[in-house]
């Protein structure tokens, strides 16, 4: 009885306690904007190619991470003149374009400010795919919640989505050790040193 | 089921079973060490694109380039620029820790504001730009209405021909009030001593980078001296272990200080009596016959003896030296031993590019007029001027004059009144607004004469060395207005704050950094959004005449400040030649023909365009040979007898009571009235590490002092061993340092490198102002000097008081 | 590293640059050296003679990055330091720090420093703005200490890497201090890479190290033409330490 009943509470209510769960302030399909046949200009043989048309490194070599609205107006110029049917892109219009706000979105895969991490040195260096890490992100339709965990403050994208912290893909956790683990079964082993990664 | 106890276990067996194999301990755990790390007070810096904003630094008179790295719109550092003439990719410690002073909101006027609490405490209330304008111009108008301009008196502290300082003489004629005063600074002495020996109006320019031999007369070289971005970028170069050129430094100090110490030779005179060992120096090179003869006989004035117009016999320098300076005399005076003056003079002849410096610490303050007449003219007799690796003769940068402002009836009268404390005759005969007798004159007691005061880009309340009689005038003033964007002693005393923004956040000049032998124009740009409602001094002046009553809109003919800048710069267009980008490869201070060519600008907006780009104009030595080859004075030679000081003194109807009034000599400074009371002599110095001018002090600052320079509260004072051992005092033993002025309490720093019988005190500590990060820190060595008028400049003497000890 | 004490003219900007790099916290007093936050620090020497003969020189001392036995590293028992055996450089995990302190005790040139308390950067004032996000900032009970700015290598790399470059060139990475120094006295780069200036600085006869006779292999050269500085550089027995007396040019 108090074995079955620790669990529920271990499997089922404690991640429902543990995670907060937020909506992003609008969806976003990534689906249709990586249609090549759909957004113009996004070519590119590989799907990175594709990601970085909108998440593009700068000059330096830094990550600009989450688009800005410039980025978004490049294609979205004129708040009456809508690009799809959907709702969704004339609320955006209305409320962001129309305004020149910036869309709050919550990012499911920030680290802690602990740690320091180059894009550039795993996509142009280790020539790695967006998904070995953001798994399909990047082919879906519906922004899922953003989750919390209330106690760390982390994203619920760091431990990964299983509660159980097992995982099957290369996408599924983004903890020291999956950083580790990989760097290892690529022979990168010096790139384990801990400034590597911290700062 | 029932809960008995045996149920009871079972559930929490079972329970506690079970967690085991549910995530819950596991992760938790995680968490919790996670959580650990992350306290929500800690903060977390905003990630964004980087980016370098190249610009000008102008937090001191030297203006290195400075490139001040952002994070979207935050400013996260300032670093040295490596394509700007002045710093070699270095900078400062003041310059570095600068953003400091930007962002912290506790030691700045977040916008326009009016005094609610007592003076002094620094209690304000927030008002409307609107309400703060209205309300000054306001008590200006009833002030010329009522025919009383001269009630309103000005204190100006930007750097000497800035358009913010020419706009607040403007401002001043336009009301219509011959009360405009400088805060004294080393330019003051400098132009002085150009103009009576060289008779040229301008800033004094060292050649250092070509000099062979450096003979400093208690230069703070690396105490931030001139321009300190140059100076120490030299001093790296200097002793750059390739370089075969390393020129020879001299120290005249009595403290073993940085520059003392790191120099090649230290020579430890008595504080006070440089300007004879100057002339002990330039005995022995007539004696020996080492100066330049042919720079002596034709081009310089008053070295022979010579019969005036009048007949009047005139003994000349050589004879006067020859007379009064002999290296025993000088020996007795300075306490450095004969021997080593005629060394160091045989030295300095004999060098192929030797120039002699002045100018006391960083060169804030002004220095001896005859003391730093004595050692230009060491300059002279060894014929470095205007040669490579000396003192060149340099106009002043080629600005437009402003157009003459034009006055009403009501300015017209004021500005004929006589100045507050003023004093014109042989003490001062080239200054007649002193902010020192001003003070005294304010703080005699009876009704101020004064109504309103404005201060601008100062902090004379901290900065004067005067043992707070700028304070006690303050008190006196019934109006006072600030402009400074920082809360400084000052603006506590104000009872109207408009804040000027800070210098990251607006466009300032470097008018010719201090010091610097080529024409060098240099311009910081606003690196940052204004933060606050704060609003540029200028901007601030333009739109307060637009409220004066008559006459003023047509003195003031500009939309905004920046136009002013660009009107003045309009003259740099109309000079010609001129660069605006500089090459490490092609420094403007060689003397080989320069190939670069003069840049060609399309307008004087075009080339605007580009300084406002670049920060910089300037233009290479080469391109100035022509204009530097005479002598402006009466006689049209070098003066060694000042003939203009002379003509000056007879207009004045005090005719020099000898010889020695217009030539360089030796005075001591007067003993006070009792010195057996005060057997001792403070000397304070400046460190490079403190910020001892108007801003205030970033706090990383304090972290590069010594234990046995701040220790909590308590700074420290310099003293010998054998001087502390006859007061009977031990290593950090608090002691009173009394002088005629006051007394501060300090520590006792027992260091070798102290003159016996000398207290050393550092600038820049005990300030009364701003926030827990420097208030109440130390002692201002400011409280204690007791100034006495330097001769003939009528500046104060700082730089040494008679002083008692007390032991706690 | 290679600090010329000839050129350094002891103005402190060195620290001031790192603090502003590092987001090193200040506090209202920062008179007590145990509890004062510094990762380069100025210390002033003199030459302990009579006035007028009294010299003072200064030691900018940042971490050692020591090579041999790393002192710190090896008493660590959190594994929260270590030394990156293709930089050479001498890591702290703030995150991972329990806050013993046995490091600091360990290092024999005091370059590790405690926080005593969470970084002070008050809201109210607003200081925060200033704070770069290329370093963390720390919280208290955690030791911290010069990085040789780690992240400016990872800042030069990432430059690198957009350049579609690995190695990076000399001048490309310097630390803060290196570049703030007014009067260019420190000198950085690869000690390992003969063609880097560093390496051949410190081939010259006034070259030293701080108490090299521990045998920690600091990373950190100085230079000095006066005897007497080197002198302090170590503890010498009578008659051990050998003046200087042939200089070769060049």
């Amino acid at each position: 009885m108090g074995f079955i009943g620790s669990l529920i509470v271990g499997w089922v209510i404690f991640p429902m306690v543990l995670y907060s769960k937020q909506a992003q302030p609008m969806n976003f399909d990534h689906a249709l904007h990586m249609d090549p046949e759909r957004v113009f200009g996004i070519d590119g043989d590989t799907e990175t190619e594709r990601c970085l048309f909108c998440h593009a490194f700068r000059d330096d070599g830094t990550f600009a991470g989450i688009p800005k609205l410039e980025n978004c107006t490049q294609c979205h110029d004129d708040p009456d003149m809508p690009l799809g049917e959907s709702e969704e892109e004339q609320a955006f219009l209305n409320e962001y374009v129309a305004d020149e706000k910036e869309i709050p979105w919550l990012s499911y895969y920030r680290q802690p400010d602990c740690v320091y991490f180059s894009h550039i040195a795993h996509v142009n260096m280790g020539q790695m795919e967006c998904g070995v890490c953001h798994g399909d992100h990047g082919q879906s339709e519906i922004l899922p919640p953003y989750e919390e965990n209330r106690l760390t403050g982390y994203s619920r994208m760091i431990w990964g989505k299983r509660i159980s912290g097992f995982k099957e893909n290369t996408w599924d956790r983004m903890k020291m050790d999956d950083c580790a683990e990989c760097h290892t079964e690529k022979g990168q082993e010096q790139n384990n040193a801990c400034f590597v990664c911290h700062k | 089921m029932k809960l008995d106890r045996r149920n009871f276990i079972k559930l929490m067996v079972g329970g506690a079973v079970g967690l085991q194999v549910t995530p819950l301990p596991w992760k938790i755990t995680d968490d919790i060490a996670i959580w650990t790390q992350n306290w929500p007070w800690v903060p977390v810096p905003a990630e964004g694109a980087y980016d370098h904003e190249a610009s000008v630094c102008s937090l001191c008179p030297g203006g290195c380039g400075i490139e001040v790295r952002k994070v979207d719109e935050r400013a996260v550092k300032v670093e040295g620029r490596e394509d700007y003439p002045i710093n070699p990719g270095g900078l400062c410690p003041l310059g570095m820790g600068s953003l400091q002073l930007l962002y912290n909101e506790d030691i700045r006027f977040t916008g326009p504001m009016k005094r609610v609490g007592p003076r002094g405490a620094g209690v304000f209330q927030n008002i409307s730009w609107d309400e703060a304008l209205e309300i000054l111009s306001g008590r200006v108008n009833v002030l010329r209405r009522d025919s009383r301009p001269e009630a309103v008196a000005a204190i100006d502290g930007n750097p000497v021909e800035s358009t913010a300082s020419l706009l607040i003489q403007r401002l001043m004629q336009t009301i219509g009030s011959p009360n405009y005063l400088r805060v004294p600074s080393f330019e003051d002495t400098d132009r002085m001593v150009n103009l009576l020996m060289q008779g040229v109006d301008g800033p004094v320019a060292y050649d250092l980078e070509n000099a062979d031999f450096i003979l400093s007369f208690g230069c703070g070289l690396l105490e931030g001296w001139g321009a300190p971005g140059r100076i120490l970028g030299l001093w790296g170069k200097w002793h750059d272990r390739e370089n075969k050129r390393k020129p020879t430094v001299v120290q005249v100090e009595s403290r073993a200080s940085n520059t003392a110490s790191k120099a090649d030779q230290w020579v430890a005179a008595a504080p006070g009596t440089e300007a004879a060992l100057a002339l002990g120096i330039a005995h022995v090179i007539i004696k020996d016959g080492l100066y330049d003869r042919e720079f002596i006989e034709q081009k310089t004035f008053g070295f022979h003896p010579w019969n005036a117009a009048d007949w009047k016999e005139h003994q000349g320098f050589q004879g006067l030296v020859l007379s009064e300076y002999s290296p025993r005399k000088v020996q007795d005076i300075t306490g450095v031993p004969a021997e080593r003056i005629v060394s160091l003079a045989r030295s300095f002849a004999k060098a192929k590019a030797p120039i002699a410096i002045w100018g006391k610490g960083k060169g804030d303050l002004n220095g001896s007029l005859y003391e730093s007449m004595c050692v230009h003219s060491l300059n002279a007799l060894v014929g470095n001027i205007n040669k490579p690796g000396g003192v060149l003769v340099l106009d002043r940068l080629p600005l437009k004059q402003l157009p003459e402002t034009p006055l009403d009836p009501i300015a017209e009268a004021g500005l004929k009144k006589t100045p507050v404390g003023a004093a014109a005759g042989e003490d001062s005969p080239f200054a007649a607004n002193l902010l020192t007798r001003f003070n005294e004159a304010l703080s005699a007691g009876g009704p101020s004469p004064v109504e309103l005061l404005m201060v601008f880009g100062a902090n004379p309340a901290f900065t004067m060395p005067d043992g707070g009689s700028m304070r006690r005038a303050l008190k006196a003033v019934p109006f006072i207005v600030s402009f400074s964007p920082f809360r400084d002693e000052t603006a506590f005393m104000a009872d109207l704050v408009l804040p000027d923004h800070m210098a990251f956040e607006k466009w300032s000049e470097i008018i010719q950094p201090r010091g610097v032998q080529y024409p060098l124009y240099g311009l910081g740009k606003p690196v940052v959004k204004p933060l606050y409602q704060t609003q540029d001094a200028g901007e601030t002046i333009l739109k307060l005449a637009r409220r004066l009553d008559k006459a003023a809109p047509e003195a003031f003919p500009w939309k905004t400040f920046e136009d002013i800048m660009a009107y003045r710069a309009e003259g740099l267009f109309e000079a010609g030649a001129g660069l605006v980008r500089y090459k490490p490869a092609q420094p403007p201070w060689s003397w080989k023909p320069f190939a670069e060519p003069a840049a060609g600008f399309k307008s004087s907006k075009d080339m605007w365009q580009k300084i406002k780009a670049s920060g910089l104009w300037y233009q290479p030595l080469d391109h100035q040979r022509a204009a530097m080859t005479t002598f402006k004075t009466p006689s049209g030679q070098f003066e060694f007898y000042s003939t203009r000081l002379e003509m000056k003194l007879k207009d004045l109807n005090k005719a020099p009571s000898s010889d020695l009034v217009c030539m360089p000599h030796y005075a001591p400074s007067s003993p006070p009235s009792d010195s057996s009371r005060y057997p001792l002599a403070m000397v304070p110095y400046d460190m490079v590490n403190l910020v001892s001018s108007w801003l205030p002090n970033p706090p990383f600052l304090n972290k590069t002092l010594l234990p046995e320079q701040l220790l909590k509260d308590a700074s420290y004072a310099e003293i010998h061993p054998d001087t502390a051992k006859a007061y009977g005092l031990k290593q950090d033993d608090l002691v009173q340092v009394e002088s005629v002025a006051g007394e501060v309490r300090v520590r006792v720093c027992l260091f070798e490198g102290a003159m016996p019988g000398v207290v050393y005190l550092p600038f820049g500590l005990g300030h009364t102002a701003y926030d827990e990060f420097s208030r109440n820190k130390g002692v201002n060595p400011n409280d204690i000097i007791a100034a006495g008028a330097d001769p003939l400049s009528g500046l104060p003497v700082w730089w040494k008081t008679p002083v008692q000890l007390n032991k706690v | 590293m290679v600090i010329d004490l000839d050129k350094c003219t002891g103005c402190g900007t060195c620290m001031v640059a790192c603090s502003a790099e590092n987001n090193v916290s200040v506090r209202p007093d920062e008179s007590d050296p145990q509890r004062r936050l510094t990762w380069m620090r100025l210390y002033k020497v003199t030459n302990g003679k009579p006035f007028p003969e009294t010299e003072v020189s200064y030691f900018p001392r940042p971490c050692m990055q020591c090579d041999h036995h790393t002192p710190c590293v090896s008493v660590c028992p959190a594994t929260a330091t270590e030394m990156d055996y293709e930089t050479g450089i001498v890591s702290q995990i703030y995150t991972r720090c329990i806050g013993c302190r046995y490091c600091m005790a360990a290092c024999p040139y005091h370059a590790r420093v405690f926080n005593w308390w969470d970084g002070y950067f008050p809201k109210s004032k607003g200081m925060t703005r200033y704070l770069s996000p290329e370093v963390s900032p720390r919280m208290r009970g955690v030791v911290e200490k010069c990085t040789f700015c780690h992240h400016r290598l990872m800042r030069a790399r990432t430059k690198a890497y957009a350049e579609d470059r690995r190695e990076l060139e000399e001048g490309e990475y310097i630390t803060a201090c290196t570049e703030a120094c007014p009067a260019q006295a420190i000198t950085f780069g690869d000690l390992n890479n003969p063609d880097h200036q560093v390496a051949n600085l410190i081939k010259s006869p006034y070259a030293f190290r701080l108490l090299e006779k521990l045998g920690t292999e600091p990373k950190v050269y100085y230079l000095s033409s006066k005897d007497w500085v080197r002198k302090l550089g170590d503890n010498f027995l009578p008659g051990q330490f050998e003046p200087v007396t042939k200089v070769k040019m060049g």
